[in-house]
């Protein structure tokens, strides 16, 4: 269609309007009913014009859109305060099918019921709303509310996108029908045809009202006749379209808006540089360290900015503009307002790192897969094949093992000497891997030698206090705390992804990890940076692995150390000493628990007691349970009273037992197994498949009285000549019953026994204790098997694939950048933005905390970040800009941030004080310095740009500061008698916008049409 | 036979030892009642399929021993459960005092913050009642939970507690809609903001 573009087709006014004479056309919704009842109408023979009228009005009739159209008048701002709605319907000529919408303001219906007093010969609001100055310009519209100022109307158009109406003949038939409708139905909402192809946006309409008719007119052209350039021109054609017979004409009122584009920001350079990944290694340059996440845009995210200085008043004779004169100074201008234009998808590093780990969640290599080739040329063994790190470790290696700092070590002496054979092709070079592992493990800096600078734990001061809102997010996300190892992992990894070389980074550091797993293990070296105890299920699953690969670690290394020191211990002191360690323990073994971990030396002893020796449990499993048996026929279940009391915890206090009157003592016991969530999912699974059947809940009790029949045996250990009712007491307090009776002498004495589910026969506790042999803890057989459940995770970790990483450090990514936004936020303090990142929260929790969360939702997820993000970048951008920092002022500086936010909320922002006021006068040097840098070079070419019209464009007043505005809009109202001199005084009104490629006029012409 | 079933959800039963939480399972799955019921060891497990409002769900209800040792154990089970039934003994107060320690049991190792809960107060037909109906009511609203008393022995309160739990699980769609296989046709949300699909939108007439 780019033929066509020199002059627009369609000429200003129709030529020729169809005489409407169709004497079937009988409405069938007309709002006046027929008369004759028996008069038989024939619509058999109806054309398919005919229909599509009839369907018209059909659809007007159905919107209720029929009669007099009552509301207020228009508010100040309404258009873009209120809200807009639209209703759509289809309806088709023949076989081309249109779309008919109703755009409206909704409007409070005050007035419905009251029906105020309807004025005789009111105007149809529309033709009122056409000289309505209180919603020029609205910022936000649809393009015939802009230019016509309309609250209402409905719209008729193409349904599909690519259709179109072109002829000059159809278009006329469309006005026509639309004229035919109107007509029939009374209906006062302006109807407009939708012509020519979409992207023109041209539409011809009509109004009705009660003997008045209002005309939209439209002219579309590419290039500007030289008369409209300016505003006499424009009020010439204005003058000339209205015909109107008197004289003196009456005035006609003006107003004016000139938008200005700010594209080129010279002196204000975007703030932040690209990130200098050399200087990574060294620290923490550009916000860029190991453990932290990036966040800024690489680009400037504002684009444009456009200022729109308007003259909303003026009337005719008050200001000339002609091509050798103007009065326009956008200086001067009463009103300035502001819009700025984003930049669609500016580059940010968050987005980017965010978006780069995700694409790692579908990759399919394993870790050989990636690293192997690489490795595969030189020492294939030691890189790729983890099964082989165990016999690594124990080879002699360059430096002795003692020191926890080795590991580093022998990384880099790795590393070196592929380095001086000339390869060096493992993906993360020395200095990185080594950075990070001390970033990861800083434990092992704190035992180094001062070779290193001593860099601990410096990230640890940015998290969030424990028990806060953020630090528990986790457990929302079910990601791990933001002080944990899994969670700086994850953070590392997101970092080598990007900066590293890509996945094989991933893979390499990934790598080196399980490789420190099984180091520490092996050399029962605690993982630091894991909350002690058992797997903690509201984490993600790897943070529950290598917790419960901790729980294994210190299990090994308390029963390690428990071997050297009882084998040291039992030389000098014997059983002898056994009666005494009791009571010792008592004091000190119930904080034990708390103190994990802290210090090695002050627990290990107390530990010393356990798992002694397997095989000898395994002897005493036999003959106990002929014992039990015995005993068990035997009253009281007594155990020969002279065993030597072993494993106490502590006396209970309270309690004595029931026959020799000894103090009952609390056993040390075995800890019960911890789990990780895979596990327990198995194990529920193996308890949920026994059934429900009597059978399989007695096998379900019995698979878990391990831990019941373990904490007997300690407890007959501890407690020589104690009966089932002493541990029932102790065990399961409720199921020994008190009552207090009087006997035979008279005294109240407090008699006890079991209660009745205790005393089923050969139910299950009862069984166990006659099976229950006194064994301290320490060497019964372990509950927990410490080596099997390392050897599992270490196998689980060392197969895990990058993607598989991925997917299980994502919820720490974005958990870390929700933490990111939210910390710069604070700083910009954006209320959307803390809206925003709300809903993100709740969104995250609830996809993240289930298994598996769909691609699409995570996805959906990351782009909600990545647009908080880029909020905030604009936020920073545009304080820049504004100067905001700088401003010392108080008041104004606030007044100054006050308008940045609203520049990011809202579509438009007027400027308080206009040229005048404190952000204008910025943005007036703002255009003074992009017109100085720009004035020197550019001249020849704008003026063959901008061709003859515009070479003699006036230079005056503000012409030098701004640049030719982009865009002038001129709307002008008057109220004339048409077409006669004796005609009733109608609203008219033309509307024209002149871009540098785009000139429009669009106009609304009353006329009466009693006589005419 | 599973193909009607809307969903299974996994329903806890907590509370101190011996206040009847095995009983009111027993009740409610096989209509029985067992006054000298063997205490739980551990974990025990039981299946039920009801309907409520048309809809059926299958319970896979765990059942917990109230024993202190035991909750090393037990809360491991906790997780991924939409719907908890805490019990306590209405003839024996301290099983109503010790209801916080178990709320934050429940607190730290339940995996999702939206579980339904509900509060039973169990051996209504002893005559020896320690507990008020009115101090289990200002528990269970202090603690948004639901509330009900009952007696496994004479069947009252049992049917009902558990269909209003499920009924309530059933209104709260996060919690087990995604768990479902064949999920319903979602309606999108889009925001249909005005200009955002319109005609030109909202910049239209400049520039």
């Amino acid at each position: 269609m780019a033929a066509d573009s020199e002059v627009s087709v369609l000429p200003i006014s129709f030529p020729v309007r169809f005489v409407v004479a169709v004497s079937l056309l009988i409405a069938p919704f007309s709002p006046q009913p027929e008369s004759e009842v028996f008069e038989i109408t024939d619509f058999t023979t109806a054309s398919e014009w005919e229909r599509f009228i009839s369907k018209i009005e059909e659809v007007l009739n159905d919107w209720k859109l029929i009669g007099i159209s009552s509301g207020k008048p228009l508010e100040k701002g309404v258009y873009t305060t209120g809200t807009w709605e639209e209703k759509s319907d289809e309806i088709s000529f023949a076989d081309f099918k249109f779309s008919i919408t109703h755009h409206y303001l909704v409007q409070e219906h005050s007035d419905k019921d009251g029906k105020e007093e309807l004025v005789e010969d009111a105007l149809p609001l529309p033709m009122q709303d056409l000289l309505c100055m209180n919603n020029d310009f609205p910022p936000r519209a649809h393009c015939l509310v802009r230019w016509y100022g309309l609250r209402e109307f409905v719209v008729i158009a193409p349904a599909a996108n690519n259709d179109a109406v072109l002829s000059e003949s159809k278009c006329n038939l469309l006005l026509s029908s639309v004229s035919i409708a109107l007509g029939n139905t009374g209906c006062q909402v302006p109807l407009f045809v939708q012509i020519h192809h979409k992207w023109r946006r041209m539409y011809v309409g009509e109004c009705q009202g009660p003997g008045v008719r209002t005309d939209f007119e439209m002219v579309h052209l590419r290039k500007v006749p030289n008369q409209y350039n300016y505003l006499s021109g424009l009020l010439d054609i204005f003058k000339s379209k209205i015909g109107c017979p008197l004289t003196p004409l009456p005035p006609v009122s003006m107003a004016i808006r000139l938008t200005y584009v700010l594209q080129d920001w010279q002196q204000y350079f975007w703030p932040q540089q690209p990130p200098d990944i050399d200087a990574l290694v060294g620290g923490e340059v550009g916000g860029l360290e190991f453990g932290k996440l990036p966040l800024g845009a690489c680009e400037d995210p504002i684009s444009e900015l456009h200022l729109a200085t308007t003259w909303p008043h003026l009337s005719e004779g008050t200001i000339v503009e002609n091509d050798v004169y103007s009065d326009l100074d956008p200086i001067q201008a009463p009103q300035w307002s502001v819009r700025v234009r984003k930049a669609d998808n500016p580059q940010c590093l968050l987005g980017d790192f965010l978006t780069e780990f995700f694409k790692l969640c579908r990759r399919k290599e394993s870790t050989d897969e990636i690293l192997g080739r690489s490795a595969f040329e030189e020492e294939g063994k030691e890189v790729a094949d983890i099964t082989h790190a165990l016999s690594k470790l124990t080879e002699p290696a360059p430096v002795p093992i003692h020191k926890l700092s080795v590991t580093n070590m022998v990384h880099s002496a790795k590393k070196k000497i592929r380095k001086h054979r000339g390869v060096d092709e493992s993906p993360l070079n020395n200095e990185v891997l080594n950075t990070i592992l001390l970033f990861l493990f800083p434990d092992a800096a704190e035992k180094l030698a001062d070779g290193f600078e001593s860099r601990t734990n410096t990230s640890s001061g940015n998290n969030p206090p424990p028990e806060s809102e953020d630090y528990n997010l986790f457990s929302q996300f079910k990601s791990a705390p933001s002080d944990s190892l899994t969670y700086k992992l994850a953070l590392c990894l997101c970092m080598i992804n990007f900066y590293h070389g890509g996945v094989k980074g991933v893979a390499h550091l990934w790598q080196e990890f399980v490789l420190e797993m099984r180091y520490r293990w092996e050399n029962n070296y605690l993982i630091p940076g894991l909350a002690n105890g058992p797997p903690d299920l509201r984490c993600c699953l790897l943070h529950q692995k290598l917790q419960m690969l901790n729980c294994c670690i210190e299990r090994k290394k308390a029963r390690d150390e428990g071997k050297r020191g009882s084998m040291s211990d039992r030389s000098p002191g014997g059983t002898s000493g056994d009666a005494g360690k009791g009571a010792d323990h008592s004091g000190d073994n119930p904080d034990k628990e708390k103190e994990f971990g802290k210090s090695w030396e002050s627990w290990s002893d107390s530990e010393e007691e356990f798992f002694e020796c397997l095989s000898d449990t395994e002897d005493l499993k036999g003959n106990g349970h002929e014992n039990g048996k015995k005993g068990g026929a035997k009253e009281g279940n007594k155990e020969p009273v002279n065993l030597k009391p072993e494993g106490r915890l502590h006396p209970h206090g309270k309690l004595t037992l029931l026959h020799p009157g000894e103090p009952l003592y609390i056993p040390i016991t075995q800890e019960p197994a911890p789990m990780t969530e895979d596990l327990l999912e198995e194990q529920s699974e193996v308890l949920a498949k026994l059934g429900t059947s009597a059978e399989g809940a007695h096998l379900r009790a019995r698979m878990q009285s391990a831990c019941l029949l373990s904490d007997m045996e300690s407890f007959k250990a501890a407690n020589p000549g104690c009966c089932l009712e002493d541990f029932v007491r102790w065990y399961s307090p409720r199921d020994y019953i008190e009552e207090e009776v009087v006997d035979e002498k008279g005294n109240i004495v407090i008699k006890g026994e079991l209660s009745a589910r205790m005393k089923i026969p050969s139910n299950m506790w009862v069984e166990a204790w006659e099976t229950a042999k006194p064994v301290p803890a320490r060497r019964q057989k372990r509950l927990f098997d410490d080596t099997r459940e390392a050897e599992k995770v270490l196998h689980y970790l060392a197969v895990q694939k990058p993607a598989d990483l991925a997917r299980h450090l994502l919820p720490c990514i974005i958990h870390a950048a929700v933490l990111k936004v939210k910390e710069e936020e604070a700083l910009e303090d954006i209320s959307s933005v803390k809206k925003i990142i709300k809903q993100i929260i709740s969104h995250s929790s609830k996809v993240l905390r289930f298994p598996n969360p769909e691609d699409k939702k995570l996805e959906e997820i990351i782009a909600q970040i990545m647009s908080v993000e880029a909020v905030i970048a604009r936020a920073r951008s545009l304080k820049a800009k504004f100067g905001v920092e700088k401003c010392e002022n108080e008041e104004e500086k606030e007044d100054l941030q006050r308008f940045v936010n609203c520049l990011l909320e809202q579509p438009e922002v007027s400027v308080v004080g206009a040229g005048r006021g404190p952000a204008g006068s910025i943005i007036h040097k703002l255009f003074l310095n992009a017109q100085r840098v720009s004035a020197v070079p550019p001249l020849d070419e704008d003026l063959r740009r901008s061709g003859p019209a515009e070479e003699r464009r006036p230079n005056t007043g503000g012409a030098a500061d701004f640049p030719p505005p982009a865009g002038r809009e001129v709307i002008l109202r008057t109220t004339v008698p048409r077409p006669a001199p004796y005609s009733k005084p109608l609203p008219q009104r033309m509307y024209s916008v002149l871009t540098r490629e785009d000139f429009r006029l669009a106009g609304a012409f009353s006329a009466d049409t009693t006589f005419f | 036979m599973d193909e009607d079933v809307l969903t299974t959800l996994k329903i806890l039963i907590i509370g101190e030892s011996g206040v009847g939480k095995s009983s009111l399972l027993l009740r409610f799955t096989d209509d029985t009642f067992d006054p000298e019921l063997a205490a739980t060891i551990g974990v025990d497990f039981k299946v039920k399929t009801i309907s409520v409002d048309g809809n059926k769900a299958k319970l896979a209800i765990w059942d917990t021993a109230g024993q202190e040792r035991f909750r090393t154990l037990t809360p491991s089970y906790y997780r991924g459960a939409q719907g908890v039934i805490l019990v306590y003994d209405v003839t024996r107060r301290d099983t109503f005092v010790k209801l916080d320690n178990w709320l934050n049991e429940l607190e730290t190792y339940c995996t999702r913050n939206d579980i339904v809960k509900m509060l039973v107060g169990n051996k209504i037909d002893k005559e020896n009642r320690d507990v008020d109906r009115n101090e289990g009511l200002k528990f269970a609203r202090k603690h948004s939970m639901l509330f009900i008393e009952a007696s496994a022995k004479t069947c009252d309160g049992v049917q009902c507690a558990f269909e209003e739990l499920v009924e309530k699980i059933i209104q709260t769609p996060g919690l087990w809609e995604s768990e479902s296989q064949n999920r319903g046709v979602k309606l999108s949300s889009k925001e249909e903001g005005y200009g955002g699909g319109g005609a030109c939108g909202g910049y239209c007439s400049m520039l």
